[in-house]
C-alpha cells in the first residue's frame, strides 16, 4: 500500500482526538464522532456551485439590507426610520464607541467579509485555481465565522418590534425584507458549505504550487506511515 | 494528530515541537499551548465584567423631558408585567442566563480538568459546545438597544439612548467568546 492510501484512511476528531477509520459518505448522510458526537463530515453535492450562488445572493441583499431603512415608526403624526447602519452609527455618535464598533463588526463587517471570502474561495475552487492564498482565506473564514451575528440581529429586530408594538405604528420598509433575504442567504450558505470537500480541493489544486515557503518546519505526511504501524503494531 | 483549522490528519513529529500544517499553514500542536491559563484569564475577566453589565443601566428612555434609566432586569420585569412572557424569557435567557451559564460551565470544565474528574465526560463536552453556540446570543440586548436608539428618535417627545452598561455587556460577550475559543476541547477527554 502506498503511504497516501494509508494516510487517507483515517480521520481524527478535532474535539476529542479520537482516531477513526475513514469510510465513504453518500450525500445526505454525515459522519459523526462516536465518542463526542461532533459532526466530522457532512457531504454536500456540488458544494462550490451552491456556495457561489448563495454568496452572490447574500451580497446582492447586503447593501439594501444594511443601509436601507428597516423599520419606520409613526408616533403622534411624526415619523422616523432606522436601518442597521443607523443603529451602529447612532451608538458611536452618542459616545458609545465600544458597543457601536461591536455592532458594526458583528452585524456588518464580518458578515460582509464572510460572504466575499466564501465567494472568492468557491470561485477559485470551481475554476481549479486554488492556491496558498485560497488556503489562507479559508482559514480566515474559519476564524471569523462565529463573529458574524446576523441571526442574532434578526431576533433583535423581532424583540424591538414587540417592544414597540403598543407604542407606535410600525411600517416595514425595504430594508426589512432585504434583511430577511440576507438571513436566508447567510443560513443557506452555512448549510451548503462542505468544508472537507473544499479543503481537499484546495490541497489537490494547490499541489501545482509551492505550498510552504514560509519559515518553520513543515510536518511530513510521509512519516504518518510509521505512526500507523506503531498504532496497530 | 490533527490540524485545528482544516482538520487534516498529520503525524507527530519526532521532537514533539510545533510545525505548520502543509495544507493550510496553521500552527499545529498536540494540544493548544497555555490553553488552560488563557481560558482562566478570559473567564475571570468576564466574571468581573458581568457585575457592571447587569447593575448599571443599559438604556435610558426620554419621555417628554423626563429621563428614565432601566437595567436589563428592569426590561425583563417590564415584559413580564405586560404579559409578554415569551419575550421576557428570551431576554432573560440571552442576557443573564447565558453569560452565567457560560462562566459557570467553563469554570466547571476547567476545574474538572485540574482535579481530573472522570465522570460525565460526554455531558461536559456537550455543555462546552452549547456554551460555544449560545455565547453570541448575549449580543441580542446590544442589538435591541442599538435598533431602538436608531428608530425611536423623536426628539423631545420620546427618544432612547444607551446606558453605561452597554460597553460592559459587549465586554462580557467578547471575553466569554474568547474563553471558549482559547479552550482546547480535547483536554476534557485527556482524563480518559
Amino acid at each position: 500500500m502506498s503511504e497516501f492510501e494509508l494516510h487517507e484512511g483515517f480521520i481524527v476528531c478535532p474535539e476529542c482526538d479520537l482516531i477513526l477509520r475513514e469510510s465513504s459518505v453518500e450525500h445526505g448522510f454525515k459522519i459523526v464522532c462516536p465518542r463526542c458526537g461532533t459532526t466530522l463530515r457532512s457531504v454536500v453535492l456540488h458544494s462550490p456551485e451552491k456556495v457561489i450562488a448563495l454568496a452572490l445572493a447574500g451580497l446582492l441583499f447586503f447593501i439594501p439590507a444594511i443601509f436601507f431603512p428597516l423599520l419606520t415608526l409613526q408616533i403622534a403624526g411624526l415619523e422616523h426610520s432606522g436601518s442597521v447602519w443607523d443603529s451602529a452609527v447612532k451608538l458611536i455618535r452618542s459616545g458609545f464607541l465600544f458597543p457601536g464598533i461591536m455592532v458594526l463588526l458583528t452585524a456588518v463587517v464580518v458578515p460582509l467579509a464572510n460572504f466575499i471570502i466564501l465567494l472568492t474561495v468557491a470561485i477559485q475552487i470551481q475554476f481549479k485555481r486554488a492556491n496558498r492564498i485560497t488556503a489562507r482565506m479559508f482559514r480566515l473564514y474559519h476564524h471569523m465565522e462565529e463573529w458574524g451575528m446576523l441571526e442574532v440581529y434578526m431576533i433583535g429586530i423581532l424583540v424591538t418590534i414587540i417592544k414597540l408594538f403598543h407604542m407606535a405604528r410600525i411600517i416595514y420598509d425595504t430594508g426589512f425584507f432585504c434583511f430577511i433575504g440576507l438571513i436566508v442567504s447567510s443560513v443557506g450558505l452555512i448549510l451548503v458549505l462542505d468544508e472537507h470537500r473544499f479543503w481537499e480541493e484546495i490541497e489537490q489544486q494547490g499541489r501545482q504550487y509551492v505550498i510552504a515557503s514560509e519559515p518553520g518546519k513543515e510536518l511530513d505526511e510521509v512519516t504518518f506511515k510509521r505512526e500507523r504501524d506503531t498504532l496497530l503494531g | 494528530m490533527v490540524c485545528l483549522d482544516c482538520h487534516k490528519v498529520l503525524s507527530v513529529p519526532e521532537d514533539e515541537g510545533d510545525g505548520l500544517c502543509p495544507r493550510c499553514g496553521a500552527k499545529v500542536f498536540l494540544r493548544r499551548p497555555d490553553s488552560i491559563a488563557e481560558t482562566w484569564a478570559f473567564l475571570i475577566t468576564s466574571l468581573i465584567l458581568v457585575f457592571p453589565a447587569n447593575i448599571l443601566p443599559i438604556m435610558r428612555v426620554d419621555f417628554m423631558g423626563s429621563q428614565e434609566y432601566s437595567t436589563i432586569m428592569d426590561g425583563i420585569i417590564y415584559f413580564f408585567k405586560e404579559g409578554s412572557y415569551g419575550i421576557g424569557i428570551i431576554i432573560l435567557t440571552a442576557s443573564i442566563l447565558v453569560p452565567l451559564f457560560k462562566v459557570i460551565g467553563i469554570a466547571l470544565i476547567l476545574l474538572s480538568i485540574k482535579f481530573r474528574w472522570r465522570s460525565w465526560l460526554r455531558h461536559k463536552d456537550l455543555m462546552f459546545r452549547f456554551i460555544e453556540f449560545i455565547g453570541r446570543w448575549s449580543m441580542l440586548d446590544i442589538f435591541v438597544i442599538a435598533l431602538l436608539m436608531a428608530t425611536v428618535d423623536f426628539g423631545f417627545l420620546t427618544s432612547i439612548a444607551a446606558g453605561p452598561a452597554a460597553g460592559f455587556f459587549c465586554g462580557v460577550v467578547i471575553s466569554t467568546m474568547l474563553a471558549a475559543i482559547s479552550f482546547d476541547t480535547r483536554l476534557i477527554w485527556d482524563a480518559y
